[in-house]
């Protein structure tokens, strides 16, 4: 998100079957669970935001969701499974093709995603448009984001968000 | 009137008693009491909600927002003073301003035929006027002054600011009384404001079904498990409940508990025992109004919601989409000398609230099965409110339906739905 980020594009194929990979695994620990596995493709110190792009065009950075530590993740995975009222639904994130730059601090990751939500009833409705821009690091091998910024379109969002994006 | 019974109206009959532990399932669903509220509630005598001051700092800076389904403009004058004006064109109905804010310059200019106005509303000018060459244009005898932009009665208080269409209304002192504007001023003590941030959500059910459940301390204590789990409220804590003279207003405040203690949950089923919050910023308000109060949630007529949870505090909308869906806008506001460590507070305390809040996720969900139960309901059938009683009392305790009761109180008077309580 830094302007001053000096970034190269990647071009590296087996870095981006990698990052593409490590994105298709986070949406499934979303759609398709558990969601105890969802807070683990963060580094330890991280920033997990889920911000309108009416706020941050505004240069506000509250979010519907700000979480700076695994520990706050897993806090909103516990929430979410065990102390939370709502219906249950189906999440379907679907992905577009990934931008990769490597800033030297990590690749910095742009995608476009469309997030579906389908109601008990069967009814299936946008639930927002989004660009994930995300900072991944490698740590002991494994790539992890160190953050991830879910800037969504739809501000007027036609339903509550009970999951993670 | 008295009850339903010297009722010459239909309506009235709906209710099947004076007082309101009965509210019948029609209000949530029927298009023609739905229309009468707009038109008797909205655009009535009341004082409605259109948006913080710091919000148009500067000459010509406008925010768009709703009173019903009437959409208005919030404008920044360029003697500082602020005005509401309809976002509707007197020509020809367009609506005049497009985005959420921005600002206008000197002159709201209408997009289609351009005719121009004041920030105030009054029409200026527009384009061959006089017509070209004396042909065509505007009959000479045409009235300017009579075909300005409708213009709302203004206040403000400690920075938040109100309008309406009627401009007999008494002041908004007057409206809101002694009481409300103590407890509103408590929040808004007249500090700077700024915005932290917006978000809005579609919520489909009734819009008072959204006031109602601001005004239930009952639901908060049983259906939050998340602020039941970590102590931030159980129906066993200090607390008030507030109803004004007018019924309409009410504000609900507690002292936040301990951790421990989740026994007394009142056979409330809590979260799994081994559920501890990493994250116990979300939890530990820095008290900031001078008093030991960690949740004050207040009410105002008609739909309005003053929130401070710990320290996030919002605004909170609501606004009528139709008889079965509301929007809920929620303006985050700290104050202008926040210290880095409350901003942050603000941010990181905002996931309690909000359209994926802890708290706040499972009033939406709630609320839908609502309107999802009731509609299709048949007449007769009505919510029962006997928690707490039948009155419409101000209380020291949370178990209690006595400010919903109150909210019926007046909009059975407005509504001219039989007197209630009589
Ligand atoms: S409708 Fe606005 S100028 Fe014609
Ligand atoms: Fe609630």
């Amino acid at each position: 998100m830094d302007q001053s980020e000096i970034s190269q594009p990647v071009t590296d194929d087996v870095v981006l079957r990698r990052i593409e990979r490590l994105q298709l695994n986070y949406i499934s620990s979303i759609d398709e669970g558990p969601l105890d596995n969802w807070p683990h493709f963060f580094t330890d110190k991280c920033l997990y935001t889920v911000v309108s792009r009416d706020n941050f065009d505004r240069g506000m950075e509250l979010g519907v969701m700000r979480f700076e530590s695994v520990g706050m993740l897993i806090d909103r995975a516990t929430a979410t499974q065990h102390a939370a009222v709502f219906a249950p639904r189906i999440i379907r994130h679907l992905l577009g093709p990934t931008l990769v730059d490597d800033t030297g601090e990590g690749y910095r990751s742009r995608c476009n995603v469309a997030i579906y939500q389908t109601s008990p009833d069967g009814d299936t409705m946008l639930l927002m448009t989004a660009i994930y821009n995300d900072l991944i690091v490698e740590q002991d091998g494994v790539l992890k984001f160190k953050e991830k910024r879910v800037i969504y379109d739809t501000h007027r969002i036609p339903d509550s968000i009970v999951y993670p994006l | 009137m008295d009850g339903t019974q010297s009722s010459n109206n239909s309506e009235t009959d709906i209710w099947s008693e004076a007082g309101t532990t009965r509210v019948p399932f029609q209000v949530y669903q029927d298009a023609e009491i739905y229309a009468q509220e707009l038109e008797k509630i909205f655009y009535g005598s009341s004082w409605n909600y259109v948006g913080l001051e710091c919000e148009v700092p500067n000459s010509g800076d406008f925010r768009r927002n709703f009173i019903g389904e009437r959409e208005v403009l919030m404008i920044r004058k360029g003697d500082g003073a602020l005005s509401v004006v309809e976002n509707r064109c007197a020509h020809r109905g367009a609506q005049l301003c497009q985005t959420l804010s921005g600002n206008a310059g000197s002159a709201i200019m209408c997009p289609y035929h351009q005719w121009t106005y004041t920030l105030d509303g009054e029409l200026t000018g527009m384009p061959f006027k006089r017509g070209i060459n004396g042909k065509g244009g505007l009959n000479p005898d045409f009235d300017m002054k009579a075909h300005g932009l409708v213009a709302l009665r203004v206040e403000s208080l400690n920075g938040v600011v109100f309008a309406s269409f009627d401009h007999d209304v008494p002041t908004l002192k007057e409206y809101l009384g002694p009481d409300m504007v103590k407890y509103f001023t408590r929040i808004f003590n007249g500090r700077g404001l700024r915005v932290v941030g917006y978000e809005r959500q579609v919520i489909d059910c009734n819009w008072k079904l959204q006031m109602e459940n601001l005004k239930d301390p009952y639901h908060a204590g049983i259906l939050h498990l998340f602020l039941i789990s970590f102590g931030l409220f159980r129906l066993d804590q200090e607390s008030k409940c507030l109803v004004d003279d007018s019924k309409g207003h009410s504000v609900l405040m507690t002292n936040k508990g301990t951790e421990e203690g989740k026994e007394d949950t009142g056979g409330v089923k809590i979260a799994a025992p081994d559920f501890a919050l990493t994250d116990h910023d979300l939890i530990q308000p820095r008290l900031e109004f001078g008093d030991n109060t960690t949740l004050s949630i207040q009410t105002l007529f008609p739909s309005i919601i003053i929130q401070a949870q710990c320290n996030t505090l919002a605004t909170r909308q609501v606004i009528p989409k139709g008889p079965g869906s509301h929007e809920l806008v929620w303006t985050f506001f700290g104050f202008k000398d926040d210290d880095d460590e409350m901003k942050n507070l603000r941010l990181r305390q905002a996931n309690l609230m909000g359209s994926a809040g802890y708290v706040t996720l499972d009033d939406a969900e709630a609320l839908e099965f609502s309107q999802v139960g009731l509609s299709g309901s048949s007449a007769g059938d009505a919510a029962v409110l006997e928690i707490g009683g039948t009155d419409c009392e101000s209380n020291d305790h949370l178990v209690t339906e006595s400010l919903i009761r109150g909210f019926y109180m007046k909009y059975r008077d407005i509504m001219g739905h039989g007197k209630a309580g009589a």
